[in-house]
Order: C-alpha cells, then structure tokens, then sequence
C-alpha cells in the first residue's frame, strides 16, 4: 500500500449531545478495495455523508493524495470524483436511464439538452457494465439489481476515482450480487479505489483487501484480509464474544399443526402451495427475489385474495379478507420493509407498539395506563433501546426498530407469526437477539415461517427449509441434509438449467 | 404543567392572544368612547362568524390528519344552506326536518367523497374536487338564481333549544371542538386516523382498516360542512348557491395555521378551531382599521405565510 490514497484524519462528529465520531484515522490505498464494516450506531453512514459531502465534520480532515478535501455539498464531492452508491436505490423513478445517469449535470448546448450525446454515452456505460438495457428504459421498469449498477453508472458517468456503495446487495439475489462484484473487480483494475460498506463479511472476505472496522464512533482497527478471519472482525465489530448459537429445536411430529395451505395459488406469483407448519416449528422459506415468497406470506396475512385453495388455523378454515382478519385469526407479519410497512414515524414508540394488538381487539376508548404497562413489559422483555416509551420511532437505531415492529406483533399473541427479512439491514448483535427471541417465542408454542434471502439465517434458524422458485415449492431440506448447497441447488437448478 | 407547555395548541392560542392584544391596543378609542373591537358584543359576533368555518374546519382538520384533502366543504355549506332554505321557506317544513335533511345531503356529499377514494381509489385533491363541482351545480340547479330568504320566517325572537339565537353556532363549535379533540387523543379511531396520515401502507400491514378509517373522516368532513352550511344559513338569514365561495381554502389555512401537516399524521382539531378564530378577528378587526379596506385578502394572506413560518420556527428550537 504505497501511496497515501484517501486519508481520514481525527475526523469527529457530534449531532447534539451524541457523540457519532469520536476522532477517525486510517486511510485507504489508491486502487484499493477497502471495506468498512461496524454495527448500526458505529458512525459508518456518518462518516460516509462526510465523505459524500452532505455533511461536515466537527474536526479533522478528509485527504485525496495528501491534499485537503473540503466538500461542502454532495455536488462537490462528486466533482472531486468521489461516488455514491446508496443502500437504498436512490434514483428518479419516472427518468429514463441516460436521464438518471446525467441528472443535475445534463449535457447541454445553448441550454438544449443534447439528448443524443447522453444517450451515446449511456449506452456505452451501460455497455461497460454488463448491462443489458435501453438508454430510454424508465428507472422504475428495472430491478433492483439494475437500479443498483445504475448508480454506479452514474458514477463512472463523472469519472468517479473513489467509488463508494454503502451496502449493494441488500436487494440483490447471488447471480446479481456476483454480477456487480465483476463490474467491481474492473473497475478496481482501472485503477478506481473502492470503499466497500456491508454487514455482510463473505462478501466483504470476497472482495476487499482490508477491513476497517469502527465502533461507537472510534476506529477499532484495521486489519488485513489475510491475517483474520470472519469471526476476528465480527468481535472487533461487537467488542465481546457472541455466545455460540442454540441448536435449532428438534422438529416435534406429535404437534398440531399450527397453520395449514392447502393449494393456495395466486397467479401470476404462485402456484399449488401446500405447506404445514405446526407449534412451535420455525420453519424457513428460501428462494431469490422473484420466486413469490413475500407475495406468499402477504396473502397468507390477507393483502391480497388468493385465487384458489384454502388457509387453515389450528385445523379451523379461515377467510382472510384483510390484514385485520388474519391478525384476528392469529397470524401476524412481520414486514419486508420496516420503514414503509412497518412504523408510524410520526407516533412515539409506545403508539407503535400498541397500535395492532388494539386494532386487532378493536379497542375504542385509549387507556394510557395500561398502554404505558404494555410498553415497558415490551420493552424490557425485548431489550429494546429506547429513550423511553415516548421517544419517536426514528430516535431508535436500525435494529431496535426492527425489534419493536416484532414486538408490537407478539403482543397481540399470535399463533403464526411470518417474518419477512427479519434482519435485514440490522447489525450483528441486534440480529442476534432477535434469532434467539423467535427462537425463544417458538419454544413457548409459535409457530414461524421465516422468509430471506440471507441463507445462512434461514439455516441457523429453521430446522426445516421450504425452497420456492418461480411461484412453485421446489423442494424442502430438513436436519442434517440442509446446506447452502443443497438449498441454492433447489433454489437456482433449472434457471442455470435455462441459461 | 410541564406537559401543557409542551402541547402544540399553545402556540396557536398565544398568536390569537397576541392577535387580540394587538387590536385592542390599535384601535384604542378616544376618551369616553366605547371600544369598537373589545367589547362583548364584538366577541359574540366574532365568535359566531367564525363558528360557520370552526364548524367545517374540525372535519377539514381530520381528513389532513388521515393524509387527504377535502375541497368540498365550501359548496356543501352552500348547497345545505340552500336545502334547508328551500324545504323551510319554499316548501314550508318544519325548521327541524328541513335542517335534518341539510345535513342527511351533507353527509351524502361526503360518502360520494369517500366512495371515490376508497373504492375508485381517486386522489382525495381530484375526488373532491369533483365533488365541489356536483354539490356547487346542484345547488344552482335546485335554486335557478334565486335564493330563499330565511331572515323573514325566523322571527327575532328566535330561541333555539331556550337560548338566544347568537349563541348557539358557538357553543356548537366549541362542543364539537371539544369532543372531537378527545376522540382524536383518547380513542383508538383517532390513532387510526394519525396512523393511516402518517404511513398508510404500515396502518394496513398493523391491521387497521384503512378504507374505513378514510371513508369515515370524509363522511364527517362532509356532515360538519352543511352543519356550518346550516349555521350561515341561519347566520345570513338566507339560503343562496353561491354562499361560502372559497371557504374550502380558509379553512384548510386555519388547520395549517392550527398545527395540521398537509402530507398527513399531524395536526390539532383544537388548533384548526383556533385557527378560524385568528381568521376571525382578522376578519372583524381589519375593516374597523382606517384605510385598510382593500388590504385585508393581502393581510389574511400574509398572516397564513408568517403563522406558518414562525411555528416552523418554534418546532425547531423546540428540538
């Protein structure tokens, strides 16, 4: 690592009384891949929106081949040739592509838009990257995949030197992940440094030479690739040992069956689903993005009308017109997404918490005391870190928002609970406690049905996996049999098959 | 005492305090004169003006609450101004059953609302905007230009329910001010409505019934509005098409200036009431004010704009 590429230098910030950075140094390798990981609360997107301009450090300095960067805006930032890629797509949904990629910085002549040089030039960015669609496509037409490297288009679109994505493949299937990690590994031998945000280490492991890690807003080290392993980084990141997981729970046959489909289909997302879960089973379902998992558990929780087959409920049929009745009939859901589907930010946490046990009761007059019980019980039985019960939802960090959102779903007891990406974009340690309290909730009696892209969880978690593609159950592994290998296998066989 | 400080309607109570003072001070009289603005008579007559929009801005305030927008109130207060002028004066009803039926066709606007929105799935702006349209032209239609004169069949005796005639559009303002704050504090339908306001998909994902949550406040909206139709009826003495032009747009101001956030999940029933009433001795005041006749619309216009601005202000020292 020869020459001083990008340098952080006791940068530190502080928003009020809360201290986000706290004096960060180390500094990043021209042409490097450099991978910055820490739990939610470590300062990473603080640092990042310094580094992308939107916000300015307290003190200390940020340094391109030793000379002082001083961005005040994120217009500026990438005029010094530093790119965002967000975790969150962030594009203009109704702009064709060579729109978003030119955006705020459109070439003109005499104040025309030269819509042709731009839609040359996207074409041959596009065409940089793999990327097989049309300049005049609508961002909102592509997936999530094709959004994601339309940000790095962009980027590259500015000459961008420093190319910076803060967590990528959130939203990304393994063949669109592996798809961006070889435009990323071109891009790095054209000499562009890349800063690499993820909670998720084989990636990180896959692709970086160093890792940075940060906690509580400090720099806790930066260690070479080759000389740690995952579980090195994952105690720098929480700063203690995790203690080892529990054994997924025997799979009890003598059960009943907590929750039963029986050929639900609902074209176009799937077909001929049958599927029994009993008490207390957690039980995982596997498949990319498309295979019609989240459109399963939505229907299960009455957002949608199936159009044949039949949901049973501890052996009773029932008609779930509405997220009301299911969550009447005992299935709750958690979400997907827990920004848009999952809090009121404009509610304090305890409004939050108590809002579907009362719609589900159809409670009519609020009764503070017996809410501000509910809360804390809530609270403290699931350590979550609140100012208190009347802190505002957006006052809490990633995971423990998560926490309340299966929370307030538990306090209405139900007997099926579906999760949806339960940790998605949470921490380690966060993600933890909530592996262990729905293992936890099944050992009293509930029965799961979890759904995520993130294999590993699924097989930690569940002791049997569904695996779904294109709409249709594709196979189950259970016990010993269940692999990554063996799932991906069911979850990709006739696609790779097709290609 | 603490928590009173805190509250959000504190704000609006000191403008509309600041307000009073300002024109008490302004258009002090000469010695041994009467004061022309403070004066008990004077606060009855702004109260009772004011009450015609405070009664159609406790719905207007609720449907900002659950993320819409009603623009219909102004010509429902004219079409039931017109219904219960046409079945009292023209037709010869009883008073009762004529305002009854006012208010049953109020309420029919509001479920015309409401069934566009939820059912047709409508944008609340364009649905209701429709609906001014239809409830406005029905009005016409039924009057052809003329207009029923109410003033000389209620007598100047009039007593409703045993009180005098002036007072009881503002203690029908007050009460449902009243009574409406407490539902939307104290009753999970108001939660439901600031949570519906504040992240509809996540209302729907938490099991609340968004359609009905939706269906309902524009029912209200449209119930309040000919009950305020009502009350200018009875206020103007008449029943006319083309009353209450414009109102939809200052009672949207005074829930705004009341504290409501037009994207939805905030918002005072209590503050919109107070907010019609820093219109209202607006609108009383400044005529009294030499020389500012052709100034007021500029004033009120001005008022929305720096009322709106200073408590944006305030939120973020509060912070």
């Amino acid at each position: 690592m020869a020459s001083a590429g990008l340098e952080f230098r006791d940068v530190r910030k502080s928003f009020g009384a809360v201290r986000a950075l706290t004096g960060v140094s180390f500094s990043v390798a021209e042409g490097e891949a450099h991978a910055l990981v820490g739990e939610n609360g470590a300062g990473k997107s603080t640092l990042l929106k310094i580094l992308a301009g939107s916000l300015r450090p307290d003190a200390g300095e940020i340094a391109w081949r030793g000379e002082r960067l001083d961005l005040r805006s994120p217009r500026e930032a990438l005029e010094r040739g530093i790119g965002m890629v967000y975790q969150e797509t962030l594009c203009f949904p109704n702009l064709s592509v060579s729109g978003n990629i030119f955006a705020g910085r459109e070439l003109t002549r005499g104040g025309r838009l030269q819509e042709r040089a731009m839609r040359d030039r996207t074409r041959a960015l596009l065409g940089e990257l793999h990327l097989a669609v049309s300049p005049d496509a609508r961002a909102e037409s592509l997936s999530a995949a094709h959004q994601q490297l339309l940000q790095v288009a962009r980027a590259l679109a500015f000459e961008c030197r420093i190319l910076v994505l803060d967590e990528p493949t959130t939203a990304l299937t393994g063949a669109e992940t592996d798809h961006l990690f070889f435009v990323l590994q071109q891009l790095r031998r054209r000499g562009v440094t890349l800063l690499y945000v993820s909670h998720r280490l084989p990636e990180v492991f896959h692709l970086c030479d160093r890792i940075t890690v940060l906690r509580d807003g400090a720099h806790a080290g930066t260690f070479l690739r080759s000389h740690v392993d995952p579980d090195d980084i994952v105690r720098a990141m929480v700063g203690r040992d995790l203690p080892p997981r529990a054994a997924a729970a025997p799979r009890d046959e003598a059960a009943r069956p907590a929750l039963e489909l029986r050929a639900l289909t609902r074209r176009p997302c799937f077909h001929d689903i049958s599927l029994t879960l009993r008490a207390g089973e957690i039980v995982g379902l596997f498949g990319l993005v498309g295979s019609g998992r989240s459109e399963l558990l939505e229907t299960i929780f009455g957002l949608y009308a199936p159009h044949a087959g039949a949901v049973l409920v501890e052996g009773r049929e029932v008609r779930l017109r509405s997220p009301r009745a299911a969550s009447r009939a005992g299935i709750a859901l958690v979400p997907e997404d827990r920004q848009r589907q999952g809090l009121f930010f404009n509610m304090n946490v305890r409004h939050n918490l108590v809002m579907p046990s009362q719609a589900a009761r159809g409670t009519v007059l609020v009764r503070v005391r017996a809410e501000l019980a509910q809360t804390a019980r809530l609270l403290t039985e699931w350590r979550i870190k609140a100012a208190g019960p009347a802190a505002s939802a957006d006052s809490l960090s990633g995971g423990n928002q998560q926490k309340v959102v299966v929370a307030k779903w538990l306090a209405i007891g139900p007997r099926v609970l579906l999760l949806d990406e339960p940790t998605k974009g949470v921490d380690v340690g966060a993600k933890f406690e909530i592996h262990e309290l729905i293992r936890r909730e099944a050992a009293k009696g509930l029965a799961c049905l979890v759904a995520s892209s993130d294999l590993p969880e699924v097989l930690a978690l569940a002791g049997r996996v569904v695996v779904m593609r294109e709409g249709r159950i594709q196979g189950e592994v259970s016990g010993p049999a269940a692999t990554e290998e063996a799932v991906m296998r069911l979850a990709t066989a006739e696609l790779k098959d097709a290609s | 005492m603490n928590r009173l400080w805190h509250t959000r309607e504190l704000s609006t109570v000191a403008i509309l305090l600041l307000e009073i003072a300002f024109f008490g001070w302004y258009l002090w009289p000469e010695a041994g004169r009467p004061h022309p603005f403070l004066s008990a008579e004077n606060a009855l007559l702004v109260l009772k003006y004011s009450s015609i929009y405070g009664i159609a801005a406790v719905g207007a305030a609720v449907v900002i609450i659950s993320g819409g927008i009603d623009l219909s109130p102004g010509a429902v207060m004219a079409l039931a101004s017109v219904v219960c002028g046409g079945l009292f004066v023209g037709a010869d009803w009883p008073l009762g059953v004529s305002m009854a039926i006012a208010l049953t066709v109020g309420l029919a606007a509001g479920a015309l609302s409401s069934i566009l929105i939820v059912a047709v799935r409508l944008p609340p702006f364009i649905a209701t905007l429709g609906v001014m349209g239809i409830t406005r032209g029905v009005a016409f239609i039924i009057t052809e230009g003329r207009y029923f004169d109410l003033s000389s069949q209620l007598a100047g005796g009039w007593r409703p329910l045993g009180l005098p005639a002036d007072w009881v559009a503002p203690l029908v303002m007050i009460g449902l001010a009243i009574v409406f704050q407490i539902l939307m504090t104290q009753f999970q339908w108001g939660r439901a409505v600031f949570s519906v306001g504040g992240n509809e998909t996540a209302a729907l994902f938490s099991g609340i019934s968004v359609g009905r949550v939706k269906t309902s406040v524009y029912l209200l909206s449209g119930l309040l509005a000919s009950l305020a139709g009502v009350v200018l009826a009875a206020v103007q003495g008449q029943g006319k098409a083309d009353l209450a032009t414009g109102y939809e747009l200052d009672i949207i101001a005074s829930a705004v200036v009341g504290g409501a956030s037009l994207s939805g999940g905030r918002g005072s029933v209590l503050g919109a009431v107070l907010g019609t009433l820093i219109f209202g001795v607006l609108r009383n005041a400044l005529p009294q004010v030499p020389g500012a006749t052709f100034y007021d619309r500029l004033i009120v216009g001005l008022a929305v704009i720096v009322i709106v601005v200073m408590d944006q202000l305030l939120l973020k020292r509060g912070k």
